[in-house]
C-alpha cells in the first residue's frame, strides 16, 4: 500500500501529545486565592495515582483512532502495475518540421534548433520512420520517409542533420499554416500505406506571433495525427523592427520624396530609445544625422526621413539601439516615374465640356509612379513619327485620311492598342480601312428613351477590375445616342458589351498583334453618360493597362514575393538579367516573365541591353513579431498537441504522481480509513460510557 | 437577665443560617433581625436590662451617703443599711473590626470581612438598644474608619455605613489601631476585637496587652472561614496570599496535616495570650450562628461580673 500524501501521517504523531503532557505535568495552570500562606509550607508535586495512565484500553482505542484518521488523510491506495502506452511499444513515425524562417536568425534559434533535432532524431528505433522537412515560407522536403527507411539505420541521424545544416534559416516570413497543413497531409498520405496508424508531427519553432496561422482555422486535421510543439526560446526579448511605408500615389504627385517608416517595439521588449536614418550601401553606419525616436515597448511610431540628397547614395534605412539585428534594415529605392503617351485624333477642342477630348484630358492625372501624356491631333495633319511610337494607345474620334490610317494600321499590326469612338456614323469607312474590310455596316441607331449597357462580359481584362458585384452596376450610364453595327461584318471582332437591345457596344478586333477597340457611341455628353459616371476613368486605365502599360510597380517586395519582369520598355526578353544584392548576376529565360528569385532582402536589378530597372526587396514585416504563441493556440485552430513525452526526471516523476492520483481516487480507500475510525470512536464511547458508569455505581452501592 | 436563661433559651432550630442571613443586603436590618431572634429564643423581655444591679446590703457607717439608705429595711427592723448597686450604668463599647485584605476571603458564599461586620453591627445594635454607647473603628495596617462610642440618634446608621465600606487594606496590624484607640479613649469600656488575627502571636501579645493594661475589658473574637479551619482542599494548585500576593505550589493532601497542626498551634497561642491579659477569646467560623456569637459575649460578660463579685466578696471577707 502506498501513500498518496505520506504528511499527513505526522498527524499520528498528536496520539503521543496527551499521553506526554499528562506523564510530564508537573506544576499546574490553577490558581487557588488563600487568605494567608503563614501556615502553608511549599509542597513539591506527588506522583499521585492521576499521573499514572488509567483506562490502558481507552487510550488505545483513542489513538487507534487518531491514527486511522491520519492515515485516511494520508489517501493511501494500492499500485498496480501501470500498463506502458501502447504507442511506446510500436514503432512511430513522425515528420520533424523545422521553422527556417528569418525569425530564426535570431542569437541562438538556430544552435537550438539542430541541437533538438538531433536529440529527438537520436531518440528514434530502427523501427521508426522519420522525414524532416524544413519551412517559412514553404515547405522544403529535406529528408523524406523513403529517404530515411532508404539510409542504414546508424546514418539516418547524420544523413538528416547533414541536410538541415545546409539549409539554415534564410529571409523569407513563416507560413506556419500552411506547413503544418502540407505535412499533415505527407503524415495522412504515407500513414495509407502503411500499418502504422497514427503519426505525430513534431515541430521545431520560435513560434513567433507573426507566424500566419489562419489556414488552420479552415482545415479540418486528420484524425490520429498529433502534434508536439519544441518551443525555441530566445535569450534576448528586445526587439524592435522597421517597415516601410507604402506610399500612395497621392503623396508624391508635387514632388515631395519624403519616405516614411514605422518603428515598432515589442511587446516585451526592454528598450525604448532607437535612431533611424539613411545608409550607404554596405555600411552599417547613418549617411547623414540620425533621428532619435522613442518608442515605448509593444507600441509603433512613423518616422518621417528627408529624401536623400542625390549626392549621397543611399539606398538603406537602418535602426540602430535593438538588440536583434536581422529586421533592422530595409531598402528603399527611388520610385520611378512611367511616362504614357496617348494619341488622340480628332478635331475637336479640349476646352470644349461638351466633347470627348475634354473628358480625356481630365481623365489622366500626373501621379507620382506614373505620367500620361494626351497629344492630340487633327486628323488632316501629319504624324509626328516619335510620337506615334512612343504612343501606347490611339484614340480615333474623327475620320482619318489615308496616311494616318496607315501609320496607325502598322502600330496595330505591331502590337499596339487603338480605340475607336464612332460618335457618328461617318466613322465607318475608317473603321473598314483599319480593318482592311470593304465595308462596316454601321448606321445610327433609332431609340425613344436612351439604352443602357447589358450583357457585358466581365472576364474581359477591359471590365474584370468591375467583375466584383460592388461595381458591376452599370445601368446607371443612360446612353443616348450609339450606332448600330452589325458584329457580323467584322469576322474576327468579339463583342465584350452589348446594348440592352443587343446591339453590340464595344467590340475588340484583333488585328496583327496588336487590337482595336470599338465603342459604338461616344463619351461625351451628347451621346451618353459614360464620360460623367465613376466608371469612365478606370475604364480608360483599364484600357491603358490592356495597351501593354506597365502597372505602378509597388515600393517594395516582400522576400518570396514573385516579381514581373516583362514590361521593361524597350527591352526585349531575351536580354534579360537579375542581378541580386550581393552582386551576383543571373540570366533569365526568355519565356520568363516573372521571377521569383528574392531569397534575401536588398537591391535588385533587372537589367536589360538598354536600360536596367532596379527595386527593393525586405524582410516580410509580420517576421518581426516575434514575441511567442502559446503552443495553445494551434490547439484552439484544431490541431491536437500530443502529451508531452517525459524526457526530464521532473516530469517523469510528475507523471508519476498523476497516475498515483488517479489510482488513489480511484480505489478512495480513504473512506474506509475514516468509516473505520467512525466505528473504533463509536465503540470507545460505548467503553468509556460503561466505564465511567462503574465508579458511579461503586459508590452508590457504598452509601447504601 | 441570667445566664442559665441564655443556656437553656437558645435551641439549635431558633438559630438563623448566616447563609440566609447574609442573602439580606442591608447591614442593619440583619443585626436587627438577629437582635430580634436572639431575644425570641431566650424567651424573655429584653427590656430589664442588667445596669443598676443590686449587689449587696452593708451597715451604715458615718460619712455614708443617707440617699442610698434602704428604708424598708429600716422600717422593717429598724437599722440602717445601705444598699450597695454596680457601678455600669454607662457602658462604652467599643467595636475594632479587621478590613485587611485576608478578611476577605471566603469560600461559602461570603467573606469573613462581610460575617465580622454583620457581627459588628449586630453588637452594636444590641448595644443601642440597651442604651449603651457603641464606637467603631475599622483598620489593616492603619485606621479607615474611627467613630467615638456614642449614644443618640442616627449615630447606628453613621456606624452601620462605616461597617459597609467594603475591605481595601493590605496587611493586618494591630499595633496601630490600638495605640491610636488607647490615645483616644480615655475612659474605660469594652473592646470588641474582631479579626482572624492571621499574624505573628507575640506581636499581638504586645499590642493586647497595651490595651488591657489601659482597664478595658477585652474580647477577642477570631473569625475564620471553613477552609481555613479544615483546610479542605483537594486539588494541587498553586495558592496564591491575597495579601502579599506570594505564590506556592500546594498538594493539599500533603499540606493539610502541618497545615492544621500549625493552625492549631497559633490558635492555641492566641488563647494562651488573651487569657495571659484577662481577655476573652472565641474563636468563630464563619458558618456559626450569629447568636451564638451575641451570647458568647453576653455569657463572657456574666462570667466576668460573677467573677469580678465573687473576687470582691470573697476578698472582703478574706480581709
Amino acid at each position: 500500500m502506498s501513500l498518496l500524501t505520506p504528511l499527513f501521517l505526522l498527524g499520528a504523531l498528536g496520539v503521543a501529545l496527551p499521553v506526554v503532557f499528562h506523564l510530564i505535568r508537573r506544576t499546574t495552570r490553577e490558581r487557588t486565592p488563600f487568605s494567608s500562606l503563614m501556615f502553608l509550607l511549599p509542597t513539591p508535586p506527588r506522583i499521585t495515582r492521576r499521573s499514572r495512565l488509567e483506562h490502558i484500553f481507552l487510550l488505545l482505542l483513542r489513538c487507534l483512532a487518531l491514527c486511522l484518521l491520519a492515515v485516511g488523510f494520508a489517501r493511501p491506495f494500492v499500485k498496480q502495475p501501470v500498463s506502458a502506452p501502447p504507442a511506446s511499444a510500436a514503432a512511430s513515425r513522425f515528420v520533424l518540421l523545422v521553422d527556417t524562417s528569418a525569425s530564426m536568425r535570431r542569437a541562438n534559434l538556430w544552435p537550438e534548433a539542430q541541437k533538438r533535432a538531433e536529440a529527438i532524431l537520436g531518440k528514434t528505433r530502427p523501427a521508426d520512420q522519420a522525414a524532416v522537412f524544413a519551412f517559412d515560407r514553404q515547405l522544403k522536403p529535406l529528408v523524406s520517409f523513403e529517404e530515411w527507411n532508404a539510409a542504414p539505420s546508424g546514418d539516418r541521424v547524420a544523413l538528416a542533420m547533414g541536410k538541415l545544416a545546409r539549409h539554415p534559416p534564410g529571409w523569407s516570413a513563416t507560413r506556419l499554416g500552411d506547413a503544418l497543413i502540407s505535412a499533415a497531409e505527407a503524415l495522412a498520405e504515407t500513414a495509407g500505406k502503411t500499418p502504422t496508424p497514427r503519426g505525430r508531427i513534431i515541430l521545431i519553432t520560435d513560434l513567433q506571433e507573426g507566424s500566419h496561422l489562419e489556414p488552420l482555422q479552415g482545415y479540418e486535421w486528420p484524425k490520429g495525427i498529433e502534434l508536439s510543439v519544441e518551443r525555441l526560446n530566445s535569450k534576448r526579448t528586445s526587439n524592435a523592427a522597421l517597415q516601410l511605408m507604402t506610399d500612395s500615389d497621392e503623396a508624391g504627385a508635387k514632388g515631395d520624396a519624403n519616405v516614411r517608416v514605422r518603428v515598432s517595439n515589442a511587446a516585451d521588449s526592454r528598450r525604448d530609445q532607437f535612431q533611424v536614418g539613411w545608409a550607404r550601401p554596405g555600411g552599417g553606419s547613418f549617411a547623414g544625422q540620425p533621428i532619435a525616436i522613442y518608442v515605448p515597448a509593444g507600441q509603433s511610431r512613423i518616422v518621417t526621413l528627408p529624401a536623400p540628397s542625390s549626392a549621397e547614395p543611399v539606398d538603406r534605412i537602418i535602426l540602430t539601439g535593438d538588440e536583434e539585428e536581422f529586421d533592422n534594415t530595409v531598402f528603399a529605392t527611388p520610385p520611378e516615374t512611367a511616362r504614357l503617351t496617348v494619341l488622340y485624333l480628332g478635331s475637336d477642342s479640349e476646352k470644349d465640356s461638351r466633347q470627348p477630348l475634354y473628358f480625356l484630358r481630365r481623365a489622366f492625372q500626373e501621379t507620382r509612379r506614373q505620367v500620361v501624356q494626351v497629344l492630340a491631333h487633327p486628323p488632316g495633319g501629319p504624324l509626328v513619327d516619335t510620337e506615334v511610337r512612343s504612343a501606347t494607345l490611339f484614340i480615333i474620334t474623327d475620320p482619318l485620311p489615308d496616311q494616318p490610317l496607315k501609320t496607325i494600321r502598322e502600330q496595330l499590326v505591331g502590337g499596339k492598342t487603338a480605340f475607336v469612338m464612332l460618335k457618328t456614323d461617318a466613322l465607318g469607312p475608317t473603321l473598314a480601312r483599319l480593318l482592311e474590310l470593304d465595308r462596316v455596316s454601321l448606321e445610327e441607331a433609332q431609340r425613344n428613351g436612351y439604352a443602357m449597357l447589358a450583357d457585358i462580359d466581365f472576364r474581359h481584362p477591359l471590365f474584370a477590375p468591375f467583375a466584383d458585384p460592388r461595381f458591376s452596376d452599370f445601368t446607371r450610364i443612360h446612353f443616348w445616342k450609339y450606332r448600330r453595327l452589325d458584329p457580323a461584318s467584322i469576322p474576327s471582332a468579339r463583342v465584350v458589351a452589348k446594348f440592352d437591345s443587343g446591339a453590340p457596344a464595344l467590340l475588340e478586333v484583333p488585328v496583327g498583334k496588336g487590337r482595336l477597340l470599338v465603342l459604338t457611341s461616344g463619351w461625351q455628353p451628347d451621346n451618353s453618360q459614360l464620360a460623367l459616371s465613376t466608371k469612365f476613368v478606370p475604364l480608360l486605365y483599364s484600357m491603358l493597362e490592356g495597351s501593354g502599360a506597365p502597372a505602378p510597380a509597388p515600393t517594395q517586395y516582400y522576400i518570396g514575393d514573385t516579381i514581373p519582369l516583362a514590361p521593361v520598355p524597350g527591352a526585349g526578353p531575351s536580354t534579360l538579367a537579375l542581378r541580386l544584392p550581393d552582386g551576383s548576376q543571373m540570366g533569365l529565360a526568355s519565356a520568363e516573365t516573372n521571377s521569383s528569385q528574392t531569397t534575401m532582402p536588398g537591391i535588385y536589378t533587372v537589367v536589360s541591353a538598354q536600360t536596367s530597372r532596379r527595386f527593393a526587396v525586405n524582410l516580410d514585416p509580420t517576421e518581426s513579431r516575434t514575441a511567442p504563441l502559446s503552443p495553445d493556440e494551434l490547439e484552439r485552430l484544431g490541431a491536437p498537441l500530443a502529451r508531452q513525452v517525459p524526457t526530464t526526471a521532473r516530469e517523469a516523476d510528475r507523471r508519476h504522481r498523476l497516475q498515483n492520483t488517479e489510482l488513489e481516487s480511484r480505489q478512495k480507500l480513504w473512506r474506509w480509513f475514516v468509516v473505520m475510525t467512525l466505528a473504533v470512536l463509536l465503540f470507545e464511547t460505548w467503553l468509556a460510557g460503561r466505564t465511567g458508569r462503574k465508579p458511579a455505581a461503586l459508590t452508590g452501592g457504598a452509601t447504601l | 437577665m441570667t445566664a442559665p436563661a441564655l443556656n437553656s433559651g437558645l435551641s439549635a432550630t431558633a438559630l438563623i443560617d448566616p447563609q440566609a442571613l447574609m442573602t439580606i443586603r442591608n447591614l442593619e436590618l440583619r443585626a436587627r433581625v438577629v437582635v430580634e431572634g436572639f431575644w425570641n429564643g431566650i424567651h424573655r423581655s429584653p427590656y430589664h436590662g442588667f445596669s443598676v444591679e443590686f449587689t449587696e446590703y452593708r451597715q451604715y457607717t458615718p460619712d455614708d451617703d443617707p440617699r442610698y439608705l434602704d428604708w424598708r429595711v429600716f422600717a422593717r427592723s429598724d437599722r440602717y443599711f445601705i444598699k450597695k448597686f454596680e457601678d455600669e450604668t454607662n457602658l462604652r463599647c467599643y467595636l475594632l473590626a479587621d478590613t485587611s485584605r485576608s478578611m476577605a476571603y471566603g469560600s461559602v458564599g461570603y467573606t469573613k470581612a462581610q460575617y465580622a461586620a454583620t457581627l459588628a453591627a449586630t453588637l452594636a445594635y444590641f448595644l443601642h438598644l440597651q442604651g449603651d454607647a457603641v464606637g467603631l473603628l475599622t483598620f489593616d495596617e492603619q485606621i479607615r474608619e474611627y467613630l467615638p462610642a456614642r449614644h443618640r440618634a442616627g449615630h447606628l446608621r453613621q456606624l452601620m455605613l462605616a461597617l459597609e465600606q467594603p475591605a481595601a487594606g493590605q496587611a493586618t496590624d494591630l499595633g496601630v489601631p490600638l495605640q491610636r484607640l488607647a490615645e483616644l479613649v480615655r475612659k474605660r469600656g469594652l473592646v470588641v476585637l474582631l479579626s482572624d488575627f492571621l499574624a505573628p502571636i507575640p506581636r499581638l501579645e504586645l499590642d493586647l496587652a497595651a490595651l488591657a493594661a489601659c482597664g478595658h475589658e477585652v474580647v477577642v473574637f477570631q473569625i475564620l472561614d471553613p477552609a481555613e479551619s479544615s483546610f479542605s482542599f483537594e486539588n494541587p494548585s498553586l495558592f496564591e496570599d491575597v495579601e502579599s500576593g506570594r505564590k506556592i505550589f500546594i498538594d493539599p493532601a500533603a499540606a493539610r496535616k502541618e497545615y492544621l497542626r500549625r493552625l492549631e498551634t497559633h490558635c492555641a497561642g492566641l488563647r494562651a495570650a488573651c487569657d495571659r491579659l484577662g481577655a476573652a477569646c472565641y474563636r468563630l467560623e464563619t458558618t456559626r450562628p450569629l447568636e451564638l456569637a451575641l451570647f458568647d459575649i453576653l455569657r463572657q460578660r456574666m462570667q466576668r461580673r460573677r467573677k469580678a463579685r465573687h473576687a470582691m466578696r470573697y476578698g472582703r471577707s478574706h480581709a
